[in-house]
């Protein structure tokens, strides 16, 4: 394009959005509302990842327990197998003497005498295992219950379940939920600049008869659009940042309240790139895309 | 120029506008086309511009097959011509001046151009002082010589006039018809839609008559209807 059509193209796009503007407000608020709740579904995806990241790293254990009676090679047999498997990230053999001192001090505590008659022999040997992905939970508490020498395998799966469950349906909604905003947006910003382009068909019409390319005549509708949704995208990110920012500095206090400090709120600096870029992307494609839909109809003459 | 191959053009609802038509108009030609209202001459107007594309034949105009040439081709065969219209089609907030210069800008002319070239075309239309007024605040044939300072600001070859009298009275009329001839005599070929008796009959042009579709007449220095016995049927 050439830099003097450039400058048409700019011009005619500003004035045609600054002429429809009560449209044009119409069409940047729909944006807004649709960014900021598609904005937190973003946030909430993002510190459910953060969190899940922190939560592997204290990821609940695995234990496997064998039979007591079973003897050193075959101990050793289940040992191998927790080695060679490669989604296990590292275990920890817990030996009888450990296992009958652990049960005597925190679970007979003050009532040893039960134990009196007992030894560590009654106690099995057990591995404490850390998974790589908590979604092969499943997977590996079958194959060590599955062995013959392997009396039980706990675990605390219905926490892992929990989080894999939401961290796989919170994005899948949230682009559901995105896909229906933008076409919504895209349908208000199509109609707005309808508006734009039906006031100006006439001359939509004499551009076409004096020869005037159909991307000369789109240019401007499209510059109109994509003001609309960059101007609707920056007011959701102002708006979106200064909620979240409120939000995450009264959350650290109140999620301690209730005991679950384990749970943080990630600073907005750290999503605050992704957030603009995410945004700005969309509200340039919704824009963009709306208007070329709306003055389609009027180029074919 | 403009040649016409055995066209036929059926609308999608059925209608037969026009049935097996030959013509040819050369370089430097000024012709009428007449006949009533729906006898077609619009639809030939509209296949040389591209508006519709014909059912059956060739429309080759400018060098440009009308029903192969490319959607993007489209604006390129349409700078080649000049078109003006019965209603004039200006924008009414636009200066004289701007509506003129916008025939260039959208074709992306250089500003010098368009400097140059807008002057000239409405020097030629006799409308130089008035440049800097709206389209409102001038009379029919003012506006009708606008539209025509625009249609031939970007030197067509060929320049095609639908009905450009219909909204004008007789003496103004008379104006634009010798401004198309002077138009004509700088070179370019003028192709007038008209059913205008007295204008056609006191101009003594090439004359195509159109009835239901098909040409029924083709006489060099024609009348509007056929009174001479001589005349020479070119199909």
């Amino acid at each position: 394009m050439k830099i003097r059509t450039a400058r048409y193209v700019f011009k005619e796009g500003f004035l045609n959005a600054y002429r429809n503007r009560l449209m044009s407000l119409a069409s940047i608020a729909i944006v807004i509302a649709s960014l900021i709740i598609f904005g937190i579904f973003l946030l909430v995806t993002a510190n459910l990842n953060y969190n899940l990241e922190n939560l592997k790293e204290e990821q609940p254990e695995m234990q496997v327990f064998c039979y007591p009676e079973m003897d050193d090679a075959q101990i050793d047999n289940v040992e191998k197998a927790i080695e060679k498997d490669s989604r296990i990230k590292e275990y920890r053999k817990v030996g009888k003497t450990e296992a009958f001192s652990k049960v005597k001090n925190e679970i007979f505590k003050g009532k040893e005498y039960l134990l009196e008659d007992l030894d560590e022999s009654i106690m099995p040997v057990s591995f404490i295992i850390k998974l790589e992905d908590p979604e092969d939970s499943e997977a590996v508490v079958k194959k060590f219950k599955a062995m013959s020498e392997v009396k039980n395998v706990t675990i605390a799966s219905e926490a892992i379940e929990f989080i894999t469950k939401i961290t796989y349906w919170v994005p899948l909604v949230s682009g559901v939920l995105l896909i229906i905003l933008l076409v919504i947006s895209m349908f208000i910003i199509a109609n707005s600049i309808k508006l734009t382009v039906f006031a100006r068909r006439r001359e939509i019409n004499i551009m076409k008869y004096i020869g005037a390319t159909d991307w000369f005549i789109r240019w401007p509708f499209i510059v109109e659009g994509v003001i609309i949704g960059l101007l609707g995208a920056a007011i959701a990110f102002v708006l979106t940042w200064l909620g979240y920012d409120a939000i995450e500095q009264k959350s650290s206090v109140a999620l301690v309240k209730v005991g679950l400090n384990i749970i943080k709120l990630m600073k907005f600096d750290e999503i605050a790139a992704v957030t603009s870029l995410i945004f700005g992307i969309t509200g340039t494609a919704v824009g963009a895309v709306g208007s070329f839909f709306s003055i389609r109809k009027y180029l074919k003459v | 120029m403009v040649e016409f191959r055995n066209v036929t053009k059926r609308y999608p609802n059925g209608t037969l506008a026009l049935k097996g038509v030959n013509l040819r108009v050369n370089k430097g030609e000024f012709v009428f086309i007449i006949g009533s209202s729906g006898s077609g001459k619009s639809t030939l107007l509209k296949l040389i511009l591209k508006e519709e594309d014909p059912t059956e034949g060739e429309v080759i105009v400018n060098g440009y097959r009308i029903s192969t040439m490319k959607r993007k081709q489209i604006p390129y065969l349409r700078r080649s011509l000049g078109v003006v219209f019965q209603d004039f089609r200006l924008l009414p907030n636009k200066t004289v001046y701007e509506n003129v210069a916008f025939a260039m800008q959208v074709v992306e002319a250089m500003p010098r151009e368009i400097r140059r070239q807008v002057p000239m075309a409405l020097a030629l239309v006799g409308l130089s002082r008035k440049a800097n007024a709206l389209p409102g605040q001038l009379s029919g044939g003012e506006q009708q010589r606008v539209a025509l300072a625009r249609a031939i600001v970007n030197n067509p070859s060929l320049l095609i006039a639908d009905e450009p009298t219909g909204n004008l009275d007789p003496e103004t009329s008379w104006e634009i018809m010798r401004l198309l001839e002077e138009i004509n005599q700088r070179g370019t070929t003028v192709l007038v839609a008209t059913h205008e008796k007295s204008i056609v009959d006191a101009m003594k042009k090439r004359v195509i008559a159109i009835n239901k579709g098909e040409v029924v007449r083709d006489q060099q220095k024609g009348l509007y209807k056929n009174e001479d016995k001589n005349s020479q049927i070119r199909v």
